[in-house]
């Protein structure tokens, strides 16, 4: 393991908001780039004020959840509805590599910050954009939030109990997957630009990333016609059997359990307590079990409802079968494999407080990642504008009073 | 000032990078496709037996066929395919001749099982030391859960991602029909594995990069929002079966034909969702004026939102609330997505003609690169059908020599 870490020398300014934009930051970040996220007092980000909060004293500089999406950002605070701010902006983007913004389309121009202005500053600037729906096409202004985004994929006709309607998903899975799949655009524009020497602005529709996932389902239509709907835990291409999640000891415990193989069936069937009913013949091939697969489920749901979730998961397990407890949020800290693997760490924040966030959930053999909290509000000022852009004591003094920096 | 229109036909973004693709299924094909479609020389090795996808289907019919497979199709357009049995001792040569060529190696065999072929991490880099391995896995390399076995399901469900946020209260958790965490993997592979290529000369050499598809939901979905509340407060939340609980209208609701993503929480919003309902006096009582109170009363609100809802089409009320400024949604189907106006006008399905599937409308890129076009181009490979390509011209192999190899069982 060594400190260097492979976007070391990278430079991006994020105008990124709420949560998809600055994960593209944070993962940028967490690798290496310095990430400088544009925001201000002026209009104060709704996730920085989002509960709860670190020692329950409400600010925007102590929301735990804001802290952790936003970590591997810095912060430079900047009012751009003041000219001197915007060309502020545009003198740290002269020293940068890659901008990013997750607005609607239009509204980098509209601020003077579209991709020729950039470019007008730096030539070979990476810009990146993930509006919802992409920055052209009929539907490019449709308003969306990020829970609901996945609506206009096919996704969330696909969530639920069978034969039901659909479930919502309470919180956006689009967002961090756009965010981390949006670095991974970036990252393909750097080699781009090395390659070439050119930069170029990047569409990317956080539609069109999510759609991928869809990508099974599709393929149904693309060949039968087929449109899916709800089926609960169920395999997606209804390949496996038993494929679920079944209710065990205790107060709404669960476990998922999946037999791949006509081998891994016959190991299942090692582990039960009284096989009787699992012995005839409407079980015996993986054609049998997917056609009465209700059945099935429901006699493994009585069988495994004796158990505690982690005991039998253990047990199955050690008989070769894929099962694993149902965690809720509050198992994930104390769990075993996820503290050995460090996903969740304890960091100091620069106010004196101690908070955990997730770390580098990604491991690198070679290089070692650093994660410290989301910054608070303008954490980076004095070195973006006294080091990087050379402003004069007296003159970076003034713009914080005038409110310019802000 | 440069221009890149006056730039040579465009490569890909990542052209020059040479990957091997050693998965199956979803999570390392996903990933190498990732790469494929923007540029790089993938090459997918595949034991003779095949990818696992190649039995999953989709396929047309339902008549199984091992080059017929939908998600074979999907998850591996723009690569190159050859067989390789590794289990063999000049199969295992053969293939660590291929690394040696590459840039990049994606696998998500179990750890045991790369172990058992002598393809750990340490043994790979004896053989190419500037060689980045990507290793996607349920549970990752390390760690109590490493040596379990484990599917998609089994990942996201030790995420607290299907307890938290999907599903009714007491009632089963729920995934969400595909394969999130497969691709949540995938994804989170991809750049941090393309982020070690690209700093590969800055840190030293290559590096073996170790993604639990499990860890990434369980840090990046689900402790992000929920963690550091956890451990400061000891309190935590679970799924409710509405979109948002804590404000309301936000939450699926049926309607005349499907389903719409019922949103209007701002002021604005609420006003705008009243007008487009005809300004029902029900909607002007006190207690519907905020979104904490309407939550409060959500039973009652959802009531009387769905009696207008029923007598409305989903796109009917996605364009009017649209257009008064409500982020509300129709809930496309599947079929719906495909067909939707929006993805055609911005090019993101393409024909593809395949050799035994014949002409296929497949989906483009994730992301759109101007000056480096991407997206898929040539259809999955079959079988062993670069064979004589990629062991003839990329290791120099002659033809008696891949005869030998066949006949040996080893491609």
């Amino acid at each position: 393991m060594n400190n260097t870490l492979p976007l070391k020398g990278i430079r991006v300014v994020n105008f990124g908001w709420v949560w998809a934009g600055p994960v593209v930051g944070q993962t940028l970040g967490f690798l290496g780039a310095e990430v400088f996220k544009i925001e201000s007092r002026a209009r104060v980000d709704m996730t920085r004020n989002l509960p709860p909060f670190a020692e329950g004293k409400a600010s925007p500089d102590r929301s735990l959840s804001n802290h952790a999406c936003w970590a591997g950002n810095g912060s430079v605070s900047l009012n751009l509805k003041e000219p001197e701010a915007l060309q502020l902006a545009k003198e740290l983007i002269a020293k940068s590599d890659v901008v990013v913004e997750n607005f609607g389309p239009g509204v980098m121009e509209r601020l003077g910050l579209g991709y020729e202005a950039l470019r007008e500053v730096k030539d070979d600037i990476i810009l990146f954009s993930m509006p919802g729906a992409g920055l052209y096409g009929p539907m490019k202004d449709l308003r969306t939030y990020g829970l609901s985004l996945t609506s206009t994929t096919g996704l969330d006709s696909l969530v639920g109990y069978k034969g039901g309607d659909p479930i919502p998903v309470e919180n956006a899975f689009s967002d961090p997957y756009a965010g981390i799949l949006g670095a991974f655009a970036v990252l393909a524009a750097l080699n781009h630009r090395r390659n070439t020497g050119f930069g170029q602005h990047i569409d990317f529709s956080q539609q069109e990333a999510v759609m991928q996932m869809v990508g099974p389902a599709y393929m149904d239509y693309a060949l039968n016609g087929r449109s899916g709907g709800p089926k609960s835990n169920e395999h997606p291409l209804a390949a496996m059997a038993p494929h679920g999640v079944f209710r065990c000891k205790g107060d709404d415990r669960w476990i998922s359990i999946v037999v791949g193989s006509d081998d891994e069936w016959h190991k299942l069937l090692a582990a039960l307590n009284h096989p009787e009913w699992f012995t005839v013949s409407e079980f015996a091939t993986r054609e049998q079990r997917l056609a009465h697969i209700d059945t099935l489920h429901a006699l493994i749901g009585e069988w495994t409802a004796q158990f505690d979730d982690r005991e039998l998961a253990a047990l199955l397990q050690s008989r070769g079968v894929a099962a694993t407890p149902v965690l809720n949020v509050g198992d994930l800290l104390d769990d075993p494999h996820y503290q050995s693997r460090k996903t969740f760490i304890q960091v100091e924040h620069p106010l004196g407080f101690k908070e955990t966030i997730y770390g580098s959930y990604v491991k690198l053999s070679r290089s070692e990642v650093d994660v410290r909290p989301g910054p608070m509000i303008g954490q980076n000022n004095d070195y973006v504008f006294r080091e990087l852009l050379g402003l004069s004591e007296e003159r970076y003094r003034q713009l914080i009073e005038r409110q310019v920096i802000y | 000032m440069k221009s890149p229109g006056s730039d040579a036909p465009a490569k890909g973004a990542l052209s020059g990078i040479k990957v091997l693709d050693f998965g199956q299924m979803v999570s390392a094909p996903y990933c190498a496709k990732l790469f494929s479609d923007y540029g790089a020389d993938v090459i997918k090795v595949e034991l003779p037996a095949g990818d696992a996808a190649r039995d999953v289907g989709p396929f047309p019919g339902d008549v199984a066929h091992r080059e017929k497979s939908g998600l074979y199709f999907i998850n591996n357009t723009n690569k190159r395919g050859v067989t390789c049995d590794v289990t063999s001792p000049a199969g295992r040569s053969l293939f660590l001749r291929l690394l040696a060529w590459a840039d990049v190696l994606i696998e998500n065999n179990p750890p045991g099982q790369m172990a058992a072929w002598q393809l750990d991490y340490a043994s790979i880099q004896a053989v190419n030391p500037k060689l980045v391995m990507i290793s996607i896995t349920p549970f990752g390399q390390s760690g109590p859960y490493s040596a379990w076995h484990g599917y998609d399901l089994n990942a996201y469900h030790l995420t607290g991602a299907s307890s938290r946020y999907c599903g009714r209260p007491g009632e089963m958790p729920l995934e969400h029909g595909t394969f999130s965490a497969d691709y949540f993997g995938a994804i989170s592979a991809a750049t941090w594995g393309m982020a070690a290529v690209y700093g590969r000369e800055l840190v030293g050499g290559g590096q073996h990069v170790d993604v639990s598809c499990a860890e990434a939901i369980a840090a990046a979905f689900i402790g992000g929002q929920n963690i550091g509340g956890y451990a400061q407060d000891g309190r935590f939340d679970k799924r409710t079966g509405v979109g948002m609980p804590q404000g309301a209208p936000a939450t699926i609701l049926p309607c005349k034909d499907g389903h719409v993503w019922m949103l209007a929480l701002e002021p604005g919003q609420w006003n705008g969702l009243r007008k487009v309902m005809g300004n029902p006096d029900w909607a002007d009582l006190e207690i519907f004026q905020n979104m904490k109170t309407r939550a409060e009363n959500a039973d009652v609100i959802y009531s009387f939102i769905v009696e207008w809802t029923m007598q409305h089409t989903k796109m009917e009320i996605q364009e009017k609330c649209q257009a008064v400024g409500c982020p509300i949604t129709a809930v496309y189907t599947v079929a719906e997505a495909a067909e939707q106006a929006h993805l055609k006008a911005r090019g993101y399905f393409v024909d593809m003609e395949h050799p035994e599937l014949g002409r296929i409308r497949n989906l483009g890129g994730p992301f759109k690169l101007p000056a480096s076009p991407g997206g898929p181009v040539r259809p999955a490979p079959l079988l062993g059908q670069h064979n004589e390509e990629v062991y003839g011209e990329v290791l120099g192999l002659s033809v008696g020599e891949i005869e030998v190899l066949r006949s040996q069982g080893v491609v």
